[in-house]
This record gives C-alpha cells, sequence and structure tokens, in this order.
C-alpha cells in the first residue's frame, strides 16, 4: 500500500489543521522510507510470490523484520514523534507519531502474514498480515475509497481555512485538486506494478 | 518507483503549496 497511506493522511490534516501537511505525508510512509534504507542495505528486501512478476501490485512477501515488525514500527513511530515534538509541541508530535503508526495497521490487512512482532523475528512467533493483497481488486478499491476520503476531508478542511479570502480559496483549491490527482496518480502506477 | 514519486509529491510539491493556506500554526511545548 502506498497511495491509501497518503489518503490517511490527508484526511488527519483536515482533523489536525495545526500539523504540516508535509510532516504528515512523510510520517505515513517513514516505515516505507526506513525500509528502502534498509533496502539498499541488504537487511531487508522482497520476493514475489509464486508465478508472479517482480514489483507486481501486492504480489510480494515483504522481508522487512525490522522496519515493519510490530516492535520496529513502535520505535520507529516514537522516533519520528520525537523529532516532531522538538518543532511542533506535544500535541502534534503525538499525532505524527500516530500517523507513522498507522503505517503499520494499514499494512496489515493487505501484506501476506510476512510481518514479525519482535525485531528481525525473535522470538519465532506468527507472522501477520491478512493477506488482502491475494485480492487486487479489493485492496486496489481498499486504497481507492482512502485517496477519495482523505482528499475530501482535506479538501473540506481547506476550503474552510480559506474563508472568504480569494487568493487562499483559489491554493484550496488547487491543493486539493493535487492531492486527489496525486493520489489516483501514485495509485495508478502502484497497480501498474511501476 | 510509484513510492518515490508519491513521496516526492505529497511531501513536497504539495507540501509546499498547503504550507501557503492560512492553516493554524502549531506551537511549540513551552520551555519550563
Amino acid at each position: 500500500m502506498i497511495a491509501g497511506h497518503f489518503g490517511f493522511a490527508a484526511a488527519v490534516k483536515g482533523r489536525a489543521p495545526t500539523v504540516p501537511l508535509w510532516a504528515l505525508m512523510l510520517a505515513c510512509q517513514w516505515l516505507d522510507v526506513v525500509f528502502v534504507v534498509l533496502f539498499a542495505a541488504g537487511v531487508e528486501g522482497l520476493t514475489p510470490v509464486a508465478g508472479a512478476k517482480a514489483g507486481a501490485y501486492g504480489a510480494s512477501i515483504i522481508h522487512a523484520d525490522f522496519s515493519h515488525s510490530l516492535v520496529g514500527a513502535s520505535i520507529l513511530s516514537l522516533v519520528f514523534g520525537a523529532l516532531a515534538s522538538l518543532r511542533y509541541g506535544r500535541r502534534s508530535a503525538v499525532i505524527v507519531g500516530l500517523v507513522a503508526f498507522s503505517h503499520w495497521i494499514l499494512d496489515l490487512p493487505m501484506h501476506r502474514a510476512d510481518m514479525s512482532i519482535m525485531l528481525g523475528g525473535a522470538g519465532d512467533l506468527p507472522k501477520l498480515g491478512l493477506g488482502l493483497w491475494r485480492y487486487p481488486l479489493a485492496s486496489g478499491l481498499l486504497e481507492l475509497a482512502l485517496v477519495l476520503g482523505g482528499a475530501a476531508l482535506y479538501g473540506r478542511a481547506a476550503h474552510r481555512i480559506a474563508g472568504g479570502d480569494l487568493g487562499a480559496a483559489r491554493r484550496a483549491r488547487v491543493c486539493s485538486a493535487a492531492v486527489l490527482g496525486a493520489g489516483l496518480f501514485t495509485l495508478g502506477l502502484n497497480v501498474l506494478g511501476l | 518507483m510509484s513510492f518515490i514519486l508519491g513521496v516526492v509529491l505529497f511531501t513536497v510539491v504539495i507540501g509546499i503549496i498547503d504550507a501557503r493556506l492560512p492553516w493554524p500554526i502549531a506551537r511549540p511545548s513551552r520551555q519550563r
């Protein structure tokens, strides 16, 4: 899931207007940013499921026992929230930290039982994931719903905050359209395996 | 590619446009 996380962060901005949008957007992908770094370092990785093309939508087993383990995600979310607290205060930091952790929550229904509980898969505990990615249409529709819902909530808040200021109202329209367009574009690329 | 493009679009491009909207500002916690 990529676009769905952005949709969720856009929805949160609609409810928490004091938190900068860029911080929420980075927070919602923080676990994947760390995954990319660990992937490049050869610590984490991806394996296509049997018969699937590499990179096909939702067709990978993700070996991310640090960035996407329950303990790892909790630690990474705390770190991101702590960094946000230096600049934006405690309330915003809590929101940003929770948005970072929402990545793990939203990944849980999608992944194919490849999410560890402990760091590095320690303890040989069962791996988590409900496997919605086995049904690409359903998982794509779930992401689409998150994008559409998030864009709608963000757009409503942006127009409310612009009030009667014509310039701000125009920027709100542009930004709302960009949130929707970028969400659909990202989802489209992801579904096409790009 | 979708991940990198998405992060750049949402955090940089849209982040910059959004920052020009009159959102209320988050204040840092008070120092003791």
